[in-house]
């Protein structure tokens, strides 16, 4: 039974309170949905607050490096384009710049870029981690891909040509979990249709901004098992 | 007491002074505006220019200040810092838009499971001009004006007036307890007329 829920949920709506999670049953989402379309429909009431303007501006601000002292929203004199990257950041952004090269704003739908750089061979590497087994030897012949799940990470291992490769299974580009295409050896993000090679290469997205490719795991195969270092489930 | 609806833009009638609402949104002033296929002089002025528009589609979507704060929050700062330095103002509008429709997205996962609301793909980005028009106020006004009376009143004075549930008793003249109960049954009756041929997103 929900109806407590949703009341509360409209309830703090209407008081201009964080609303709860709950889980909503399909029989209340046209409630919830008719209470957000009256409470938008009030004049004046979606304008942003100068408060939240400036405090988010200097949040921000320290986010991205910004050393100037800046409590308000004042135009920016003088500037260059390259003060997107500047401060304290300037060596993180020019990374990720160079990591995305010249994919980026490459949204066209089905957009086919590779990331031919370094980064590519990011591996994941615990402070505490352990051989952790993911499949059996047997389990995983030439060709094969098998999906694990440690509680810390999930990824896919997979033999190709004698060898094994062990990659992270959470998209790069905002954390949703990556699907197995075993039929076309490849990794599928269901959020934006990103895709990704067994070894963890972007292979396609429809992003203004390429996503890194996955981290790897490093793998090893010992008596029968195949183990990836991990950190603990915890 | 007003009957219709309170609408700010297009030159539609003015609105009527809410009862209760003392929570109309200061009018903010907007940054300059920056003519597409030019490129922003940094992240602030990507921040000035777009923020406006992604608070108030933000709030559109979720109803209530300070959700729609936190998800405008969110979704400049994932945003703001892949951003590459010559992406022309159209290409980060749409960036940002993107990242508006993910972050919203995850919201409603988290808070109910399910997408109740979503920004759509065809959602206009019109460059250098108004934030997003939301068309809340004629779909309110229609489903409003299918209901009874009490129930149309009751829905006026809470959701658009921002009356409590005290004061909407008291202009309605029943009881705290009968204006609680009616505002349940009308705001049910009003989904079953405004949901229509609406489909929800649910995994």
């Amino acid at each position: 039974m929900t109806a407590r829920e949703v009341r509360r949920f409209v309830d703090d709506l209407l008081r201009g309170r964080r609303t709860k999670p709950f889980h909503a049953a399909e029989a209340d989402l046209a409630e919830l949905r008719t209470a957000i379309t009256l409470r938008t429909a009030r004049v004046g009431g979606d304008a942003p607050g100068e408060e939240f303007l400036s405090g988010l501006h200097r949040r921000l601000a320290a986010e991205l490096g910004d050393p100037r002292p800046t409590g308000n929203v004042t135009p920016a004199t003088g500037g260059t384009r390259r003060r997107f990257i500047q401060g304290a950041s300037v060596a993180a952004a020019a990374a990720a710049i160079g990591a995305v090269g010249e994919h980026v704003l490459a949204d066209s739908p089905g957009a086919d870029t590779r990331t031919d750089n370094p980064q590519a061979d990011v591996t994941l590497s615990p402070t505490l981690g352990a051989w952790r087994t993911v499949a059996a030897s047997d389990d995983l012949l030439d060709g094969g891909v098998r999906a694990f799940d440690l509680g810390s990470v999930t990824g896919f291992v997979h033999r190709g040509n004698g060898r094994l490769r062990a990659v992270s299974g959470t998209c790069t580009h905002q954390g949703c979990r990556l699907q197995l295409d075993a039929a076309a050896r490849r990794l599928d993000c269901p959020c934006h249709d990103t895709v990704f090679a067994l070894t963890g290469e972007l292979l396609r997205h429809q992003l203004p901004v390429a996503p890194r490719p996955l981290p790897r795991l490093a793998v090893r195969e010992v008596h029968g098992a195949i183990q990836v270092y991990a950190p603990p489930a915890g | 007491m007003a009957g219709s609806l309170g609408r700010a833009r297009d030159g539609r009638p003015a609105p009527a002074k809410p009862v209760c609402d003392e929570d109309v949104g200061p009018n903010v002033v907007r940054g300059l505006r920056v003519v597409s296929g030019e490129v922003y002089d940094g992240w602030e002025a990507v921040y000035r220019d777009n923020v406006d528009r992604i608070y108030r589609l933000m709030f559109v979507k979720v109803g209530n200040r300070v959700d729609a704060e936190d998800l405008t929050a969110e979704v400049f700062l994932a945003a703001l810092g892949p951003l590459r330095v010559s992406a022309s103002v159209g290409e980060v509008r749409a960036y940002l838009l993107a990242t508006a429709r993910t972050v919203l997205a995850g919201y409603w996962r988290r808070t109910l499971g399910c997408q109740i609301t979503t920004i759509d793909d065809d959602y206009p980005q019109p460059a250098g001009v108004e934030g997003p028009v939301s068309d809340a106020p004629q779909r309110a006004e229609a489903v409003l004006a299918g209901l009874p009376e009490q129930y149309r009143r009751i829905l006026q004075l809470r959701f658009l007036d921002s009356c409590s549930v005290k004061q909407a008793a008291a202009e309605l003249g029943v009881s705290v307890a009968n204006a609680k109960v009616l505002q349940y049954r009308a705001l049910r009756r009003a989904a079953r007329l405004g949901e229509e041929g609406s489909t929800d997103d649910c995994a």
